[in-house]
């Protein structure tokens, strides 16, 4: 079974996000900040991570370095509002899969995610 | 010497005086000449006569006396010029030669034969008096005549006017002292045998003395006389000292006679008593003078302070106007007072406060800018006063002159009274007669000055106010704005952030209505599924789109980079119009793109172009719609143009072009200045758009732009920028 973490500290994305994978046979964790998201990378080893980039405690990006730097290469989407090119340049210097843009709708998303979950 | 000598001697002088004073102190005129003149012949007469009472030899005095009297001859013949001059008389000319003629020959009798006057003499008490012969009768009807006749004219002309102006004044007391001089011919008496005293200088005396008044108080021959402290000065003192002397030399025999040897303890104790006396009776008199004097001016004081300290607070400029009518009407009681002021769009003074007497009251709503009045208070500077200019008319029959009378008749103006600010003439005060109908006198004048001049500096007060406002409100405006601009950063992604969830919320949703929909349902409960699916649908579809608005809005708002770079021309067009796309409806214009693939790359900001481009078709929209609001032209068609275009120079050459409303020739100037706006919606735009765009243009990429624009017509906006070699 694909796992799949979702980094994102508004509530609402985390609780519809997970009711519509669930419902496509995704095990789907959820994070509402870096340290958590960095606990379940570390154990639950996700297929698949959406990041979001602005977050209060801290940012994607910052949270991204952490986790590369200690090595992992976990696939990585990030989602973003509108950003600044540097925070653009720096995500994919740290190696991610690509940007998706909010609003997004979620066959958009399903459609991307299952994709990189289900390479056919 | 004797009395009798003295009183014609000291009337001679008296009447010199007072011509002297006339002639030098009123400009010179044609009135005031042969004034003098006639008070010369007056002055010859009595002169001549007092020499002759007190010469002790009689051949002397004979001759004296027919000196004398050559001047009483003359002086009906002197009389015409000026009071047909008075009255404007047409035949004055005429006149006055046919009855010098007839004085002359009159004189001659004198001179060269007996007939006039005989060769013997009267001796009466006082001296000796010429005896009449027998043409004197025909010269006494003859000078009788001639000043009825005058008398006549002056009083029939005084009262066939039917309102008491000012110079039917002047002409009834002119009269007047005439009709009482005349009774000076009692000195014809003792020609005839009669040991009368000749008393005429009383009568003489009191004729100059009502001349002198009509002088003070109606400016007689346009003399404006103050009463200064020295000239009550001179009068007091000249009886203090002159009264003593007078009884030294006249009454030295009397004394002599009735005191003996002490008989100039006389003059001395009343020297003494009058010197002493002196101080307290000029003070008296000063005092007096000067009470009535500047009782009126204290008046003007205080409501002038009062004047000023309100006219200073009055930020609108239609109370202002208001506010200096009504402190006119209270300091002087006027039949009516109106203020024009200068308007720049219409450049025409227009009338924006009156008060009037008489409820029928009507004048002219406006000044031409070229008007006679308004060239010449611009040259002068001073208020005008139209009983002078009237005159000035009459003496100098000036075309420019008659103009500017006619022009203050129109505004019924008896006194106008500018409002000058540097060189501007920001307003001009009319006001009528007094009420009193007497003149305005010099201290008037001055006091109006003054408040013209505060009032001036009021009213460029208030305009300054007004515009202070202005620019604070477009201020406020952009600084909102600013604010607005900046907030937009945190708050799109907060709004996007709702969006977002939105879309998933709905999402999730529209997902199990799907998943449920088709297992076990009854078909009403099916229909309700399929209706909330539609509606979900359509919540994610508002996502998007706002999800697009806010991409926008971010666009606009994004300082960008500094930068320069390789910039394609469409794609800045493209760009900019995407920007509009909030505000202007598809289909609401046409934008027609009359340029080739070709088009140079430009080397430029792509972020501050796209936002010059943005406000030039902003611009040319709001123009358009104007256009279309304001003149509704049937079958209108807004349309934009635009050129571009490479040349040798390596400039890109790009042309704006719409059929809008334009721009006014008074607004072309006023074209980049910051705020200058003439959007009619204050929604439209804070006015910064032009500024904006010659700044980013101009200073940021070395371009230039320039405007040309019709009224009515449309407008054409030239931008040249560097292409990329």
């Amino acid at each position: 079974m694909s796992k799949l973490l979702i980094v994102d500290d508004e509530i609402d994305i985390r609780e519809f996000a997970r009711n519509f994978f669930k419902k496509r046979g995704i095990e789907v964790f959820t994070a509402s900040g870096g340290s958590d998201a960095q606990e379940i990378i570390e154990h639950e080893n996700p297929n698949l991570v959406l990041l979001d980039v602005r977050m209060e405690e801290i940012t994607g990006v910052e949270l991204l370095r952490n986790v590369r730097e200690k090595g992992n290469n976990v696939k990585v989407i990030m989602v973003s509002g509108v950003e600044d090119e540097s925070v653009i340049d720096e995500a994919h210097n740290l190696g991610i899969l690509g940007f998706i843009h909010k609003p997004l709708v979620l066959d958009e998303l399903e459609k991307i995610v299952l994709k990189e979950l289900h390479p056919e | 010497m004797n009395i009798p000598c003295l009183f014609p001697l000291f009337t001679g002088l008296l009447v010199f005086f007072v011509g002297v004073i006339a002639y030098t102190k009123s400009h010179f005129n044609q009135i005031s000449k042969n004034f003098f003149i006639f008070c010369l012949t007056i002055f010859l007469w009595q002169f001549s006569y007092g020499i002759a009472f007190y010469l002790n030899s009689k051949p002397i005095s004979f001759l004296w006396l027919k000196i004398g009297y050559t001047g009483v001859i003359f002086t009906s013949a002197a009389l015409c010029p000026f009071a047909l001059e008075l009255l404007n008389n047409f035949y004055r000319n005429k006149l006055s030669f046919v009855f010098y003629s007839i004085s002359s020959l009159f004189s001659a009798a004198l001179w060269f034969t007996n007939y006039f006057i005989s060769a013997e003499y009267y001796e009466y008490f006082w001296g000796i008096y010429p005896k009449a012969a027998i043409m004197h009768p025909f010269f006494v009807l003859y000078m009788n005549l001639i000043f009825s006749g005058i008398i006549f004219l002056l009083l029939f002309e005084s009262f066939r006017e039917k309102n008491k102006q000012l110079h039917t004044q002047r002409l009834r007391y002119v009269g007047g002292a005439l009709s009482i001089g005349a009774f000076a011919s009692i000195d014809f008496v003792a020609n005839y045998g009669y040991e009368i005293y000749p008393c005429g200088w009383i009568f003489v005396i009191s004729y100059i003395l009502i001349i002198a008044y009509t002088i003070i108080k109606y400016r007689l021959m346009d003399i404006n006389l103050i009463l200064t402290r020295t000239s009550i000065f001179i009068v007091v003192y000249s009886f203090v000292l002159g009264i003593p002397f007078a009884i030294a030399f006249g009454w030295k025999e009397r004394l002599i006679y009735i005191i003996g040897d002490n008989w100039w303890l006389v003059p001395l104790i009343s020297s003494t008593v009058l010197a002493t006396a002196g101080p307290f009776i000029y003070l008296y008199i000063q005092k007096r003078a000067e009470a009535r004097l500047f009782q009126e001016q204290k008046r003007y004081q205080a409501t002038l302070r009062q004047a000023s300290a309100g006219m200073g607070r009055i930020k609108d400029i239609t109370r202002l106007v208001n506010l200096i009518v009504h402190i006119v009407s209270r300091t002087v009681r006027l039949e009516h007072t109106l203020v024009y002021l200068f308007d720049p769009e219409t450049k025409l003074y227009h009338l924006r406060a009156s008060r009037a007497r008489s409820a029928r009251f009507k004048t002219q709503n406006t000044i031409e800018n070229i008007s006679p009045i308004v060239k010449y208070l611009i040259r002068t500077r001073n208020p005008i006063v139209y009983e002078e200019i009237k005159q000035q008319t009459q003496d100098y029959g000036d075309m420019n002159l008659a103009r500017l009378e006619s022009e203050l008749v129109a505004v019924n103006a008896e006194l106008v009274v500018p409002c000058f600010i540097d060189d501007k003439l920001l307003a001009v005060i009319v006001l009528g007669k007094k009420i009193s109908n007497s003149l305005y006198s010099e201290s008037d004048l001055a006091v109006f000055s003054i408040l013209a001049n505060q009032a001036a500096l009021a009213m460029e007060n208030a305009m300054f106010y007004e515009e202070m406002k202005n620019t604070h409100a477009q201020l406020m405006k952009a600084e909102k704005m600013a604010t607005i601009g900046t907030m937009a950063d945190g708050l799109s992604h907060q709004i996007n952030n709702r969006l977002h969830a939105l879309g998933f919320i709905a999402g999730d949703a529209l997902d199990t209505i799907k998943l449920k929909k088709d297992v076990f349902v009854s078909p009403e409960v099916k229909e309700v599924m399929i209706d909330l699916e539609h509606a979900l649908h359509r919540i994610e579809d508002n996502v998007t789109q706002g999800g697009e608005i806010v991409r926008g809005l971010l666009k606009y708002t994004r300082k960008g980079e500094e930068g320069f770079s390789e910039l394609e021309f469409d794609q800045l067009v493209n760009a900019a119009v995407e920007m509009t796309q909030f505000k202007i409806k598809p289909g609401e214009i046409q934008i027609v793109k009359e340029y080739g693939k070709d088009t140079p790359k430009i080397n430029g900001n792509f972020t501050q172009l796209q936002e010059v481009f943005f406000n030039l078709i902003d611009n040319a929209y709001d123009a358009m719609m104007q256009r279309k609001n304001e003149l509704k032209e049937k079958g209108y068609s807004p349309v934009i143009k635009i050129y571009a275009e490479g040349d040798h120079n390596g400039r890109v050459n790009i042309r704006f072009e719409d059929n809008g409303i334009g721009i006014k020739e008074e607004d072309k100037t006023r074209l980049f200045t910051p705020f200058f706006t003439t959007k009619l919606s204050s929604k439209k735009g804070t006015g910064l758009g032009l500024y904006v765009i010659q700044k980013l243009i101009e200073e940021n990429h070395n371009g230039k732009v320039v405007y040309n624009s019709v009224y009515k017509q449309g407008t054409n906006v030239l931008i040249s920028l560097h292409a990329l070699r």
